[in-house]
């Protein structure tokens, strides 16, 4: 029943940011290609919404710290209408005495801050950035591009380990890197800094997005590797109109260069033949074929839900069956009739990135409620006043405020249902000891537990990343061994989300890369 | 019942008979069997057979050897005796440590060609054919059999464990896997007169079977699965019977084979028979892909010749592509077979062709059917046929390793024709 007109060179599933940006670099390459998602919208987590009517926020991600200026300029996405609303947002560690620490990211500028705030940090500041920045840039080398398939074989390893040329650190740092591996935030910290307020909001950057703790082995790496993906991008950025109004700027992008959008399209079933992916079947039935079909939904999901297990060898189902996913977060969307009131507060702290982690063991202790499907007591927590840069989000002189809770179960004991009151109060609560006037201010709220997340924009787990962003399951080892370089074991198949190197964030990399790939892999259509 | 109970019993037993070839077969008491429910979790220090009382009947050695996990005997008697039996009469033996799976439902079929190297393809009913397993590298899991029993039920006995590996592949498949290992007991019978015994036993239509097929009997009222398979080739028979029926049926073939001077036999001349057929064996020539073994390194099939059961265009199976790559690179090993003049038996390593090294030698025994040593290795397929002759490295007490002269031989080594060569 092949229908000419459902006849594509490429097929890609799920329009989240990672598909719209490798659908339009295929097409931008000359491939006929159809962009397929089961949703009514297209943009994925990437999405802004009502909290109530006039009252429009990021309804899940909500920064943009890794977003690459390259695919801004290859899709020309200015042309359609991308406009960044604010660029280099500073990060503001919030304190209870309204001694906050303000960081730009701009070396001198962050030494005498941290001078005034707690001298004998600020020696070591120079020091810890210096080194971070070092095995940042020297980590986004290979952030930004495709890694070689190391494969299931031990003895191929050798190769790629020599590409690495740690040796060109130099002795001194290459001992620190390589210590560094597989530390705990918290060991870090305490080798460079005194300050409570500084090393908790360094130690939620570590762990944010993860099912880690500070002290948790390999929470160093998740730091770096996360500075490594923001020498990438352009600085913290927000997009006027929200991650939404992003989605569809790339939208925009995509169908300008000749993508085919179809919303409302849930693809059910990847068809194979002779060994290969040769089409989609979508749950009304109707059939797409293409000789190369990107998904970015989870490999896992992929694999064994849209193909079937059947298809793939079972050391690769066993690989895809562990991939781990227990990083979840919960989302909570304030619309406010004013701004909330924080001691100390300037123009450039309203605007920034705003950190609830007062200390490490704070962070800690909420990474082990999670573990054990508890709520945290204090949680902490990632915020931003999106209406501070674009008030067009709210009416005049009203705001929205987007809280994003790391480290929050799943299964969380005795039920969401049960549960959910408990936890936004917690939350508001948190706030209020540093904005007293924030209950009084709102005027309406919403919030997505991780189960909510999950239904809502299909990522198994309600994990953001796809797959649990631990060193096992990076960088060549991502989504498996063996299954890395984008291409799955089953000709044909590819994967472009989160769940493929490098990994999660609004950085369009992994779709960027898969697209990349393809074109070389099949140089002919 | 505890081991020293169940040791006691057994010297009771013993004390009853005089001669196990010519004394009346004793009936055992189904309460040797029974489970104590009290019995301390690894109070066992010897993990048993269904048949453990009736072969430890038979020890006169008390010369045992572990296979699985399971204490079975290494030698009854005596080696030459029970060889004697292997290649002249008939030798019962037990062969209960192999791993039994039970492959059933709707995608049994499917799930099988996901998992062996072969295809079930036509296989019709009580049809059996060596089956092989890959890992994703291509390395053998394990081999055995595969029995069909009807159109959705399969049975598939190997040589070890992987209930893990064999679940994982069946992620997806609407088939149930269950290891069924401790509701089966096997009995091997093999020899030129095993038919014969058969025939005596009750067992008429099992004595006409072709080789690698298999059929029910009821011996006694006791449902048996007869299949003419094995690695000692053409005259073996294996029985696989409930453990509760078994020591009766060891019994009963015991008995009826007695003017064909039948003979249990051991794990011992079971392993020199098989080198003499020229079979490589996972667990003595080669490892599991999943082992760990620091003499032993694992094989594609390959690298056995096994390149037969190996049918690569079709859907997704476990080792294909690795499998594909080692069909296109060309390389790998080739099994192969010596005879070694001299009848020292020392421990023999490396095998040398034109001065340089190009292979090991897996296992070797001496042969009492050929008069001669014999061995079996493996060897890069760069290093074959450089010469007619090859050096093998034996390794002595001292440690020194001096050369000895080795020359090919095909496999088997000894032909089924030549069974009666001692006689």
């Amino acid at each position: 029943m092949t229908d000419e007109a459902l006849q594509y060179d490429a097929i890609v599933i799920g329009a989240g940011h990672n598909g719209l940006i490798a659908a339009s670099y295929l097409a931008k390459a000359g491939r006929k290609t159809v962009l397929l998602d089961s949703s009514s919208y297209i943009g994925g987590a990437a999405r802004t919404a009502e909290i109530s009517p006039d009252y429009l926020v990021s309804t899940a991600a909500h920064l943009f710290s890794a977003f690459p200026r390259k695919i801004e300029k290859d899709l020309k996405l200015a042309k359609h209408g991308l406009i960044w609303a604010a660029r280099d947002m500073p990060t503001v560690a919030l304190d209870l005495q309204g001694r906050h620490i303000t960081l730009t990211g701009k070396g001198k500028q962050d030494t005498s801050v941290m001078a005034k705030h707690e001298p004998r940090d600020a020696e070591n500041w120079q020091d810890f950035s210096r080194r971070m920045s070092k095995f940042a840039l020297f980590l986004s080398k290979y952030l930004g591009e495709a890694l070689p398939d190391l494969g299931n074989d031990v003895s191929s390893y050798e190769g790629p380990l020599a590409a690495l040329q740690l040796e060109k650190m130099g002795a001194k740092d290459l001992q620190s890197f390589l210590r560094f591996l597989p530390s705990s935030m918290s060991s870090v910290l305490d080798r460079y800094f005194e300050g409570k307020l500084l090393k908790g909001a360094l130690a939620l950057d570590a762990v944010i997005g993860h099912h880690a703790g500070p002290y948790s082995p390999g929470s160093a790496f998740s730091y770096i590797y996360k500075q490594g993906l923001a020498k990438l991008g352009q600085g913290l950025s927000y997009p006027v109109g929200g991650a939404g109004a992003f989605a569809e700027v790339l939208g925009e992008a995509a169908e300008a260069l000749g993508v085919r959008i179809r919303v409302d399209s849930h693809v059910e079933q990847i068809l194979v033949e002779d060994g290969k992916a040769v089409g989609v079947r979508l749950t009304d039935g109707t059939v797409f074929h293409a000789p190369v079909i990107l998904s970015s939904v989870a490999p896992k999901a992929t694999c064994l839900e849209l193909v079937g297990a059947r298809h793939f060898e079972t050391d690769t189902v066993r690989h895809l069956s562990r991939i781990r996913s227990s990083g979840a977060a919960a989302k909570i969307n304030l619309a406010l009739e004013g701004l909330p009131t924080f001691e100390n507060f300037t123009d450039t702290e309203y605007g920034g990135r705003l950190l609830i982690a007062p200390s490490v063991m704070a962070v800690e202790r909420s990474f082990i409620a999670a573990k054990r499907n508890e709520l945290p007591i204090d949680p902490v927590m990632e915020m931003v006043i999106p209406t501070y840069h674009d008030p067009r989000l709210a009416p005049m002189g009203h705001h929205v405020l987007s809280i994003m809770v790391p480290n929050v179960p799943y299964d969380v004991a005795g039920g969401w249902d049960e549960r959910r009151d408990e936890f936004v109060k917690k939350v508001i609560d948190t706030i209020e000891m540093y904005a007293p006037d924030l209950t009084a201010k709102i005027i309406a709220g919403e919030m997505l537990t991780p189960p909510e997340i999950e239904s809502k924009f299909v990522l198994s787990g309600g994990h953001w990343h796809h797959a649990d962003m631990s060193f096992d399951q990076l960088l060549a080892f991502r989504p498996t061994p063996g299954m890395a370089n984008y291409a799955s074991s089953l000709d044909g198949l590819y994967f472009c989300g989160a769940g493929c190197h490098p990994g999660g964030g609004l950085t369009g990399l992994p779709g960027r890369l898969a697209a990349e790939a393809v074109l070389a892999q099949r140089k002919t259509r | 019942m505890t081991e020293i109970d169940l040791f006691r019993k057994g010297r009771q037993v013993e004390l009853e008979r005089t001669n196990p070839l010519s004394g009346p077969a004793v009936e055992p008491d189904p309460a040797w069997f029974e489970q104590s429910s009290n019995e301390p979790p690894f109070a066992r220090h010897v993990h048993t057979t269904p048949l453990h009382l009736v072969t430890s009947v038979e020890s006169r050695t008390n010369d045992w050897t572990v296979w699985n996990g399971y204490t079975v005997p290494n030698v009854h008697t005596h080696l030459a005796a029970e060889y004697d039996a292997l290649h002249s009469n008939a030798g019962l033996s037990d062969i209960s440590p192999l791993v039994k799976m039970r492959i059933s439902g709707k995608e049994a079929v499917a799930y099988l060609d996901h998992l062996l190297t072969m295809p079930v393809g036509r296989m019709k009913q009580h049809d059996t054919r060596r089956a092989f397993m890959c890992a994703g590298n291509g390395q053998l899991v394990t081999e055995g059999i595969l029995f069909r029993l009807d159109e959705t039920e399969f049975r598939l006995i190997t040589r070890s464990k992987h209930l893990d590996w064999f679940l994982d592949a069946g992620i997806g498949f609407g088939a149930s896997v269950d290891d069924i290992s401790g509701t089966l007991a096997g009995l091997s019978l093999s020899g030129p007169r095993a038919p014969l015994v058969l025939a005596e036993a009750g067992l008429e239509r099992s004595a006409d079977l072709a080789r690698g097929k298999a059929c029910w009997e009821e011996p006694g009222r006791m449902p048996t699965y007869v299949s003419r398979t094995g690695l000692l080739g053409e005259s073996q028979f294996e029985l696989w019977i409930d453990p509760e029926d078994a020591p009766l049926l060891w019994n009963r073939l015991l008995a009826a084979g007695k003017h064909h001077a039948i003979r249990p036999v051991g794990e011992a001349a079971r392993n020199v028979a098989r080198l003499e057929q020229g079979v490589f064996l996972e667990g003595r020539d080669f490892a599991s892909a999943f082992a760990s073994s620091s003499t032993l390194v694992p094989a594609t099939p390959y690298d056995l010749g096994l390149g037969t059961f190996v049918k690569l265009d079709r859907a997704t199976f476990n080792g294909q592509a690795a499998l594909r790559r080692l069909v296109t690179s060309g390389a790998g090993r080739a099994p192969v077979a010596f005879t070694i003049a001299g009848n020292e038996a020392d421990q023999l390593g490396a095998i040398y062709a034109g001065g340089r090294k190009a292979g090991r030698i897996t296992s070797h025994t001496w042969s009492p059917a050929l008069h001669t040593h014999i061995a079996l290795g493996l060897m890069d397929i760069q290093g074959l046929g450089t010469s007619g002759a090859y050096a093998l490295d034996v390794l002595t007490f001292e440690g020194v390793a001096e050369k000895r002269t080795a020359h090919f031989a095909k496999r088997p080594l000894l032909a089924a024709g030549m069974a009666n060569l001692t006689e």
